[in-house]
């Protein structure tokens, strides 16, 4: 089989976190107390314990961030970067909700309070909870994105296509967040740990076999996310597994998202196949 | 001492005594009969969580709302008689981020009943379905509550004061080591037990404290025979493990206090 991806690798794996702290809820006009205060997880105890796991594992990781969580955690987003970790956007407050034509100006917002708490301008972009319109990826791309991971409608990265055309210059990084994220699990289905971990492995196993894409989603805070000992231990023993196999790479999204745009040949979108 | 050294490890049981009080806020007194007669099972339940943690040798805290208190005196003076803490629980499981200027008069009310009903005053405070308002914290801590236990967002026992609560201590819950989590998604016995058991033992490696919180009720609770059964079970492989504890929230928090 012919290798699509970086160092001819045979598959390529990304590990992606939401960082989802108080932004979340904020986003939604809930007090971040009480029952409504998972998202203080995320800075408290599930970036340092995730921090700790890749660089026990000495691998790169892509952590989403909204504008609103970087504002109030600017410590632990410069431990993120301090790890050799990519920062990429998520939103200013978590917006599933549709913003309309407000749309640009929290994207450009975000990318300003990343911009300065990285020192560069951050490249990949993914959406909060579901949210995305048709200006979203033409804002990216007047802001210097390279990629966005939200769509959902393939197995490998694909140009995207705006008013017609396909792009060259920006490429999409699907994501799938019914089966390899852990919301769903942690809560749709309240799944034990030990049972997404098989399911995890299973998802990677016929990833493998294909030489395909692998993107897991995670997020750090309490409730829906994979901060807790118990649940982490899942991504540790999951990123093990991942590692036993000969011919995987771990790339940032970054990493990958160059890749595809150097080698653009490979990654039609799927509607002109 | 910090206050990760004296709660490591630690474990509460808590209690959240809803009867009728959780459906009394949508029908009326009449009408608590064939789907609403859920909450009056809670002198059944209670009555097999206290057998079960006399046979264990635990001692737990009960969050009790006023209402309950008002409407159990007897029973809750029995959980109270045989060791274990009693907390208060909001008056009538009202939503505290929505009562306003009210919100002083429902914490007094039940202050006072549970003061009345047990004879000491509670000084813990668990706000129902976890919902407060920002001036919960600054309240609770002006009427000489010593800790709050309604947040999830931390492996250990924390101070309050930067959230308002001057003095106080938080003692953290956690969804996945409570009942309701599970059975109000009509989980099985044996899926729940997995749950708890993992999310024990990875809090348990981690050295961290956990919470766990049950419902008397035989809905989203343990008051079943058959839940009861699974409950013994958890608790005796916790009292297996090196190092676990049984605490009252209570307990816990006094220590933190004075670490």
């Amino acid at each position: 089989m012919q290798s699509m991806w970086p160092g001819g690798v045979k598959c390529a794996v990304c590990i992606t976190i939401d960082f989802d702290g108080p932004s979340n809820d904020t986003g939604l006009k809930r007090v971040v107390l009480g029952r409504f205060s998972h998202g203080r997880y995320s800075a408290k105890r599930g970036i340092p314990r995730f921090l700790d796991i890749f660089e026990r594992q000495r691998i790169k990781t892509t952590f989403f961030v909204p504008g609103y969580d970087a504002e109030q955690h600017p410590d632990s987003v410069r431990a993120i970067l301090a790890g050799g970790h990519e920062v990429a956007a998520h939103g200013y407050l978590h917006e599933s909700f549709d913003l309309g034509d407000e749309e640009p100006f929290y994207l450009r917002k975000t990318h300003r309070i990343l911009t300065d708490l990285i020192g560069r301008p951050p490249v990949g972009w993914r959406n909060p909870g579901g949210g995305k319109s048709a200006l979203t990826v033409t804002t990216l791309r007047e802001l210097g994105y390279i990629y966005d991971s939200s769509e959902k409608d393939a197995d490998l990265p694909f140009f995207p296509i705006i008013d017609g055309e396909q792009l060259s210059d920006f490429i999409n990084l699907p994501d799938n967040t019914s089966s390899l994220d852990d919301f769903p699990f942690y809560r749709v289905s309240f799944t034990p740990p030990s049972e997404v971990l098989t399911h995890w492995k299973q998802e990677f196993d016929a990833l493998y076999r294909e030489g395909g894409f692998f993107d897991l989603i995670v997020h750090p805070r309490m409730g829906f996310g994979s901060g807790a000992p118990s649940r982490a231990q899942v991504l540790e023993d999951l990123i093990v597994y991942i590692k036993s196999h000969p011919g995987v790479g771990f790339f940032t999204m970054e990493e990958l998202a160059r890749w595809c745009l150097d080698h653009p040949g490979q990654w039609p979108n799927p509607a002109l196949s | 001492m910090s206050i990760e050294s004296v709660s490591a490890r630690n474990v509460s049981i808590s209690v959240n005594l809803h009867g009728s009080s959780v459906e009394l806020r949508t029908v009326s007194k009449e009408r608590l009969l064939g789907r609403y007669a859920y909450g009056k099972y809670l002198p059944i339940g209670v009555e097999r969580v206290l057998r079960l943690l006399e046979t264990r040798g635990v001692r737990a805290t009960f969050f009790v709302p006023g209402a309950e208190a008002r409407a159990w005196p007897a029973l809750v003076r029995e959980i109270a008689g045989q060791g274990h803490e009693i907390a208060a629980h909001g008056d009538a499981m009202e939503d505290h981020g929505a009562l306003g200027d009210s919100e002083e008069a429902v914490l007094k009310r039940a202050h006072d009943s549970i003061a009345e009903v047990v004879g000491v005053a509670p000084l813990g405070w668990r706000a129902p379905d976890g919902l407060l308002s920002r001036r919960t914290l600054p309240l609770l801590s002006a009427m000489g509550y010593r800790y709050d236990s309604s947040f999830q967002d931390d492996d250990f026992p924390y101070r309050l004061d930067s959230d308002g609560g001057q003095g106080m201590i938080e003692i953290p819950q956690n969804e996945m080591l409570m009942d309701s989590t599970y059975f109000s998604i009509r989980q099985t016995h044996d899926r729940v037990l997995k749950n708890w058991t993992e999310e024990f033992q990875g809090m348990h490696a981690a050295g961290g404290y956990s919470c766990i919180t049950l419902h008397p009720r035989p809905d989203y609770g343990v008051g079943r025979p058959s839940r009861i059964d699974m409950l013994d079970t958890f608790i005796q492989q916790i009292q297996a493990m090196p190092d676990a504890r049984f605490k009252t929230c209570g307990e816990v928090a006094s220590a933190a206090m004075n670490a």
